[in-house]
């Protein structure tokens, strides 16, 4: 009965101890910054475009081949009367959320800091009714940085 | 013998009942799924069915290069990735011969025993769910693993598929509070460890259940491949951390625990005794660790290997996980081989089964740890 | 015949029906109280906090849970046997709820004060096994049929030593009216007298209700809910009620039984509403103890459960009627039952460490299936 006794002392002790559950959807947990949900572009806000410049790098290190990546010459290159340094741009860019596996191998071999992994909990929260909401065009992907409510944290 | 009962024309006809457990059936631990010839309450037969799971992981490995596989064998074994990863970036390292950064390997152990100690906590919560307890061991455990996998989203941002080992060393550098915050872990997991021993390791109706059920010889045991705390249970001394080591395990103290009857309590104890040897290790990697390069200075960006062949094992938390691996040169995998330590181990079902009761062939599975997607990859 | 209730004349049979009617309106409210309790309390054993979603602290739980019940499609699987499928609820709910008569709320707050009170409480109880024996076999599903062969042998089993137990304490009170019972301890409780008594009582008493950690019939991990499988909608939560109804009726005769009911320590001439705190009290540790063993122990096997009935409660049980039958006899010091009773627990946890200290396993079964396998 020893080890009965021990059991219900264990439970007993628990009882008084403050339960540990987060109330979810009313409190979230602060992320840390390294979080990764899904990855975003990033918005370059010195001259309003975005980093990106469609190299297709990232297109060609997704395991899960979840990227569709277009390029563009860029209508506000220097050499047009612009002032952007960046000669070509991205046109056209699909992230199927419903195939990334969130490995982060994007944002490393990206040579321009233009892709990073969310870390807000929007980019946990991103449920829809269907699969086909899960596919970001480029608009989507932007907005968010180019709110400004997204820092991502992009490895030194 | 002259009962009328025993003469043929009276003799009864009786029919084993065959029970389904799975692939949707709370104890199975996944998707596995396990038919039971059943006379009365006594298992007469097991005809497991794996292969639910499959999603060809090793296959996909060979379309993709070497830094592309880490997040598929992430997925092989979620719940000790890091400890699949390992085996995974060691093989690479040893057919690309790249030399990994001390501080780098430090870093790996700490990761992989705090991964261990999370595993263990997942058996030994859904192994007291499997003996009866309501879940309370669930709860226990899963606070633990919640305080883990916190630390490990800190480090690389995800709580169960890290993808943070690459092949030459880390992803990136860990965060400044990284030893504080492995301390404050460890603290916590000890209390857990204590209150999932004192819920069940010595209560009385805990041992009845286990003691003596699923008994497997150590003979036995070798000849089916079992590897891990299934086999050390039985009273065979083999940790390729200690056998064949790998990173500074040679450098650490630790000791290799084993049982003595093959018995599904004796699993448990090693599992658990198993958790105060990982703690011991990560203390003293902690005091190790120094400031240094987490990756080779010199790193190709684009990883070749010379053409061969490896095989590269380490000790992950339910036994030995395999990498071969075959190169003909090129940027990725010829082969990729995944030897399961739970395929092996899940073998064995059958022999530890049979003669015990419908309730015990629900521990012995739990007992075995087993994770499906290892099984089937 | 006429009777009085609140004061006013009325048949018989009106009163009768008056006060079963409270007892069953108050019992659904009871039953509702006791699942969101045991959610909470069960939570906070394992450092959870509960329900919480539905009202403040998740208080209209339960009455989500019903009304989600009530409106779920009523299955029945096709190769059910529809009558015994369709019966088999009544024939657990009905027993249970019979049992009402006889519960003694308070001094005087019964429905009837019966002479044979606690023979017809346990007779009447002993029937739900019947119930699930007949879910489990109309299910048409090898969980359930498992479960419910569990559940009878089980209930068979334990239903013994807890009468005998019971019984023992009527030789005591010289009675079997529950009221009798419980104005007799007006100085001190029969637990006292009967430590083993009462330990053995709840024990058998978890068992009859099928909780932790004698649940091997409803069985999460292995029969996957057992007899309950097949059932949804209202009559699964007729087998919750029949459950919790029990739960209550038992804690409440327990305490009446061995911890003086209303009658200790206030005596009896203290107003109701005292008593039927009192009781309330007395009742509240027995289920919240009955909680705390749900959240803490792990489950029996079916041979260990049925070995320990018959090996261990049965002669003991048996053996405390008898020292009972010479105490009374010979007019012994009531204080050698306590000894007794004393003595009787160390048996009790002797038997306990030698059930696990045995080099456990079978290997006579296990040889056994061996050789029917190859053969």
């Amino acid at each position: 009965m020893k080890g009965l006794i021990r059991s219900f002392l264990t439970t007993g002790s628990t009882f008084l101890r403050k339960p540990v559950t987060r109330e979810y959807p009313e409190t979230h947990r602060e992320l840390p910054e390294r979080d990764r949900a899904f990855p975003l572009l990033l918005w370059d806000q010195d001259v309003h475009e975005p980093f990106c410049t469609g190299c297709h790098a990232c297109e060609r290190a997704c395991p899960v081949e979840c990227m569709t990546v277009m390029m563009k010459d860029n209508p506000a290159h220097t050499s047009q009367g612009g002032t952007s340094s960046r000669r070509k741009i991205i046109d056209k860019f699909w992230i199927d959320y419903g195939r990334c596996m969130r490995c982060n191998i994007c944002v490393e071999v990206c040579n321009f800091d233009a892709i990073g992994m969310n870390n807000t909990w929007s980019g946990h929260e991103s449920s829809t009714a269907d699969r086909l909401d899960l596919v970001m065009d480029l608009q989507q992907l932007l907005s968010q940085s180019r709110a400004g409510a997204v820092k991502p944290w992009i490895a030194p | 013998m002259t009962s009328v009962l025993l003469q043929p024309e009276h003799e009864f006809e009786t029919q084993d009942i065959f029970v389904n457990m799975g692939p949707q059936h709370p104890s199975t631990h996944g998707v596995f799924r396990m038919v039971l010839a059943v006379d009365g309450e006594v298992v007469r037969d097991v005809l497991p069915y794996i292969g639910y799971l499959h999603r060809g992981a090793e296959k996909l490995c060979e379309t993709m290069d070497y830094r592309q596989g880490i997040g598929f064998m992430d997925r092989t074994e979620y719940l000790a990735a890091f400890n699949a990863e390992l085996s995974y970036v060691m093989a690479v390292e040893k057919l690309a011969g790249i030399e990994v950064p001390e501080r780098a390997q430090w870093i790996r152990m700490i990761l992989c025993e705090l991964n261990r100690l999370s595993s263990h906590f997942m058996f030994l919560g859904a192994f007291g769910v499997d003996v009866g307890v309501l879940g309370t061991s669930f709860t226990y455990a899963f606070r633990e693993r919640e305080v883990i996998f916190d630390l490990f989203e800190e480090i690389c941002g995800d709580r169960m598929m890290y993808s943070y080992f690459r092949v030459g060393g880390l992803a990136w550098e860990v965060t400044d509070n990284f030893v504080a915050r492995v301390h404050q872990v460890l603290a916590s997991a000890r209390q857990g460890i204590e209150d999932l021993d004192g819920l069940l390791t010595a209560n009385e109706i805990f041992q009845a259940r286990t003691k003596g059920i699923g008994h497997i010889s150590a003979a036995d045991a070798i000849d089916w491949g079992m590897s891990g705390p299934s086999l050390r249970a039985t009273g065979v001394s083999l940790d390729i951390r200690r056998d064949e080591p790998y990173l500074f395990y040679p450098e650490v103290k630790f000791d290799v625990i084993t049982g003595t009857n093959g018995d599904v309590y004796d699993r448990y104890i090693c599992r658990l005794q198993e958790m105060y040897q990982s703690i011991r290790i990560i203390e003293q990697c902690l005091q190790r660790l120094q400031p240094g390069p987490i990756v080779p200075e010199r790193m190709s960006r684009l990883l070749r290997t010379p053409p061969g062949e490896v095989y590269l094992r380490t000790e992950a938390p339910r036994g030995e996980y395999g990498v071969y691996m075959v190169s003909n040169g090129g940027n990725r995998p010829w082969r990729c081989k995944v030897r399961s330590a739970c395929l092996s181990n899940l073998q064995a079902l059958r022999d530890m089964t049979v003669g015990h009761y419908v309730s015990d062939a629900v521990l012995v599975l739990g007992s075995i740890d087993i994770v499906l997607s290892e099984v089937d990859r | 015949m006429t009777a009085e209730f609140l004061g006013i004349e009325m048949p018989v049979l009106l009163e009768a029906f008056i006060k079963v009617n409270i007892v069953v309106l108050a019992m659904t409210v009871v039953v509702m109280a006791l699942i969101y309790l045991e959610r909470k309390i069960i939570g906070r054993f394992q450092m959870r906090l509960g329900p919480t979603r539905t009202g403040p602290f998740g208080l209209l739980q339960s009455i989500a849970d019903a009304l989600k019940l009530v409106g779920k499609e009523d299955l029945r699987p096709t190769g059910a046997d529809p009558w015994v499928f369709e019966l088999s609820i009544y024939f657990i709910f009905v027993p249970v709820f019979v049992g009402f008569v006889v519960v003694p709320f308070a001094i005087g707050w019964e429905i009837r004060a019966l002479e044979l009170g606690l023979l017809y409480l346990l007779a009447t109880s002993s029937v739900s096994g019947l119930g699930f024996a007949m879910a489990g076999w109309a299910s048409d599903n090898r969980y359930a049929m498992l479960g419910g062969l569990r559940a009878v042998a089980q209930g068979v089993a334990y239903e013994i030593p807890l009468v005998v137990t019971l019984l023992a304490v009527a030789m005591l009170s010289g009675s079997l009216n529950l009221r009798e019972i419980m104005l007799d301890q007006g100085t001190v409780p029969n637990i006292v007298w009967q430590p083993l008594g009462f330990i053995m009582f709840y024990i058998a008493m978890l068992a009859e209700l099928n909780r932790a950690p004698f649940d091997i019939a409803v069985g999460e991990s292995e029969t996957a809910g057992g007899p309950h499988i097949e059932f949804s909608g209202i009559r699964w939560s007729m087998f919750q009620l029949a459950e919790y109804a029990h739960l209550w009726i038992m804690s409440i005769v327990g305490s009446a039984i061995f911890l003086g009911g209303s009658a200790w320590p206030l005596g009896e001439d203290l107003g109701t509403p005292f008593q039927l705190l009192l009781m309330g009290i007395k009742s509240s540790a027995l289920i919240f103890l009955a909680m705390w063993t749900r959240a803490s122990l792990p489950r029996l096997r079916i041979d260990q459960l049925m070995g320990f009935a018959w090996k261990v409660l049965m002669p003991l049980a048996f053996i405390q009627v008898l020292v009972n039958g010479f105490v009374i006899v010979y007019d012994l010091p009531l204080l050698l039952l306590t000894v007794q009773g004393l003595i009787g627990i160390v048996v009790l946890n002797w038997a306990i460490q030698r059930a696990v200290a045995r080099p456990a396993g079978r290997p006579g079964i296990a040889a056994w299936a061996a050789s029917e396998a190859t053969s």
